[in-house]
């Protein structure tokens, strides 16, 4: 009787941990957020203060990271986590070496908007990257929303939406090479601006890792290197065999 | 009721006796009979009671059979119970259904925690507001869905006395602002309230804007008034008649500067959000200066001593925190007659540090201390126009101590003086060690 209590409690406090360091993932998401958000309105409202603010508060990004991490390989050792669990604390392990990628460059976007504060402004505004950076924004939201509900389905769709960021980056790239040929004072400018998208796009492809560790986690298949369109038929039919 | 149905029974008894008697006598055998015909009878008790199991079994309360004497009643009673019970229940029911649909149309969004934080139940708006999906997000702790950093940290901190506003970028298009209010009730159960404040927020967002923005577009033209006017004022051959209302002018150029300059200021310290950095700042030369500054005056009281009980450093913006002492000090000698005198005191104990200033002015009665750090509050508004404060210099005092999670205390007593002293904790102290008591009086 009593050893039956022990091994209850015991195995609610491994639940408990489990579920504290998945909290702390995306309360270190939810920081990671607010600092792309806070990068972006720096460069698009020219706010250099902002943008320090912004890459100064990367160090705290570093800090969770360090912690989870350690909390991560103490569940490793102490509980022999198997199956399920293994591959939630192996994913974690995994997704927030991505989330701090992600806040480095976050910082890159703030240090750029300090920069570019001072520099004249392009006649559209940054319309263009404020447009990516909305989606990015979106496509990290939905991802740490997947992680959260342990969603592979909208994984994979979120995964998907990365193609045409990278599209809209490619299309930015193109068309600070044609104002740089057209008006050379706006090199400086466009080559900074061209450092920011590619940092954005840069976060679209860790949240697309983010992803592919969720579908890892709920379905035990890495499907890192693979096409997602190939993954979404096998992952069709695991369901229709399972079903 | 009862005496009759026993009487009845007993009449139908003896009646079956009587017909048991007269049968078994016709056939020559009276006990006969009457076992015979009691034996029917209980046979026909036994059917009823049969019926009736099966009409209680059959869940078909309508269809009751239909019976006389006491089966009859038995029956009569047991389909009212039945029916009084439906009728309560489609009533709680029916309530329950009410409320679930006016929660779930409530223009606020409510979301119902266990005491882990995990959703138990959310309304419509909620999930509009906060992105929820449905059933599927029961059991989810929330801040793992709703992760901005303001409001993990509002949950985690366990003092829900005042809302978090937060933004939020669900649903496309805008940027949306949404206040969240946790309520505990019950064994530890949490209900959340959201509201979309988007349109309060960009309301006040204007409100600062227009601040700073007038602010800054009036005080060029007031430079070049200023400057007029000074200019006229020292003219050697201006009209001596003219010469009072110029210089009257020139005051009140003066305070409309200050005002602006107030203001301006006040707009900073709005939009500086956090709290302030952590800078050590070096109270016992702040205090020197704020001595020279008032004995620069004219008038100025006679008597104005500084005491440094403490090389405590103060750890804040000192920008703002010299804006705030000078705000003190100086309303401590505007409202002080020349006779009078002005204590300023630094000291730090295990609460944190201390700053107060002493006057021996006018002094403020008990009912205005509450209102004094509203903006343009006037204790006497013809007085204070004379002195020339702007009516600004305490909401800046009360920004300042805010940003710094600092407190300001008031004592006073109307004719005697005023005491206001500002409440540093602990943690905006770089050291705390005493030092010996270092006291410099005016002259």
């Amino acid at each position: 009787m009593q050893a039956a209590d022990i091994s209850h409690h015991t195995s609610r406090r491994y639940n408990h941990d489990l579920e504290s360091v998945r909290s702390k993932v995306l309360a270190m998401g939810g920081f990671v957020e607010d600092q792309l958000s806070r990068s972006l309105l720096a460069l698009i409202d020219a706010d250099s203060s902002l943008g320090r603010a912004v890459a100064s508060d990367d160090c705290k990004v570093n800090g969770m990271e360090l912690s989870i991490d350690e909390e991560c390989s103490r569940i490793l050792a102490t509980r022999a986590p198997a199956a399920g669990d293994l591959r939630m604390v192996v994913a974690t392990i995994k997704a927030i070496t991505d989330l701090e990628r992600i806040g480095d460059e976050c910082e890159k976007v703030g240090l750029i908007a300090a920069k570019l504060a001072t520099l004249e402004r392009p006649a559209d505004r940054y319309r263009e990257v404020k447009h990516l950076g909305r989606r990015v924004q979106v496509m990290v939201r939905d991802t740490l929303d997947a992680f959260a509900r342990l969603d592979a389905t909208s994984a994979l769709e979120t995964a998907r939406t990365d193609r045409a960021i990278d599209e809209q980056y490619e299309a930015i790239q193109r068309q600070c090479v044609a104002d740089m040929v057209a008006d050379p004072d706006s090199i400086h400018r466009s080559i900074e601006t061209m450092w920011a998208v590619r940092s954005l796009e840069r976060i679209g492809d860790h949240a697309k890792n983010i992803c592919e560790y969720v579908i890892y986690m709920v379905h035990g298949k890495d499907i890192r290197h693979t096409s997602l369109d190939h993954v979404a038929r096998e992952l069709a039919q695991s369901a229709l065999l399972t079903s | 009721m009862n005496s009759s149905g026993w009487l009845s029974l007993t009449v139908r008894v003896a009646l079956a006796v009587a017909a048991g008697l007269l049968i078994g006598t016709l056939l020559s055998s009276a006990l006969g009979g009457v076992v015979a015909v009691l034996a029917l009878y209980l046979l026909s008790q036994f059917a009823y009671l049969l019926r009736i199991l099966r009409w209680l079994r059959s869940d078909q309360i309508a269809l009751a059979p239909d019976l006389s004497g006491p089966w009859g009643e038995l029956v009569a009673m047991v389909a009212r119970l039945f029916r009084r019970k439906q009728f309560h229940k489609q009533r709680l029911l029916r309530l329950l259904r009410e409320l679930r649909r006016s929660t779930a149309a409530m223009p606020d969004g409510v979301v119902v925690l266990n005491p882990q934080a995990e959703i138990l139940w959310f309304n419509r708006t909620a999930a509009r507001l906060l992105g929820f999906r449905g059933k599927s997000d029961f059991g989810i702790r929330i801040e793992n869905l709703v992760r901005q950093p303001e409001f993990v940290r509002y949950l985690r901190a366990g003092s829900y006395s005042a809302p978090v506003v937060v933004q939020s970028s669900i649903g496309q298009g805008q940027e949306r602002f949404l206040s969240l209010q946790i309520v505990p009730y019950g064994a530890g159960q949490l209900l959340t309230l959201v509201r979309d404040v988007t349109r309060e927020a960009r309301l006040e967002a204007m409100r600062k804007d227009f601040v700073a923005n007038a602010s800054h577009e009036l005080r060029s033209p007031l430079t070049v008034i200023s400057g007029y006017l000074e200019t006229l004022t020292q003219d050697a051959e201006i009209d001596p008649m003219l010469l009072g209302p110029l210089q009257e002018m020139r005051r009140q150029a003066q305070r409309m500067t200050q005002i602006v300059q107030d203001l301006l200021e006040l707009s900073r310290l709005e939009s500086s959000e956090g709290p302030a950095p952590v800078h050590p700042i070096d109270v016992a030369s702040l205090m020197a200066q704020l001595r020279q500054d008032v004995l620069a005056r004219t008038p100025h009281p006679a008597v104005v001593q500084t005491r440094v009980d403490s090389n405590a450093r103060l750890l804040g913006e000192e920008i703002q925190i010299h804006s705030a002492f000078a705000n003190l000090v100086d309303n401590a000698a505007k409202y002080t007659p020349a006779d009078g005198s002005v204590h300023i005191h630094w000291w730090a104990d295990e609460k944190g540090g201390h700053f107060s200033v002493t006057d021996t002015g006018i002094g403020i009665a008990a009912g205005h201390i509450p209102r004094l750090t509203e903006r343009f509050y006037r204790v006497d508004p013809g007085r204070s126009r004379m002195t020339g404060g702007s009516g600004l210099g305490l909401a800046i005092v009360k920004h300042v101590l805010q940003r710094h999670g600092a407190q300001l205390s008031v004592k006073s007593e109307e004719g005697r003086g005023s005491t206001f002293t500002c409440h540093f904790p602990r943690e905006r102290l770089e050291n705390t060690v005493q030092l010996a008591v270092v006291n410099s009086s005016a002259s």
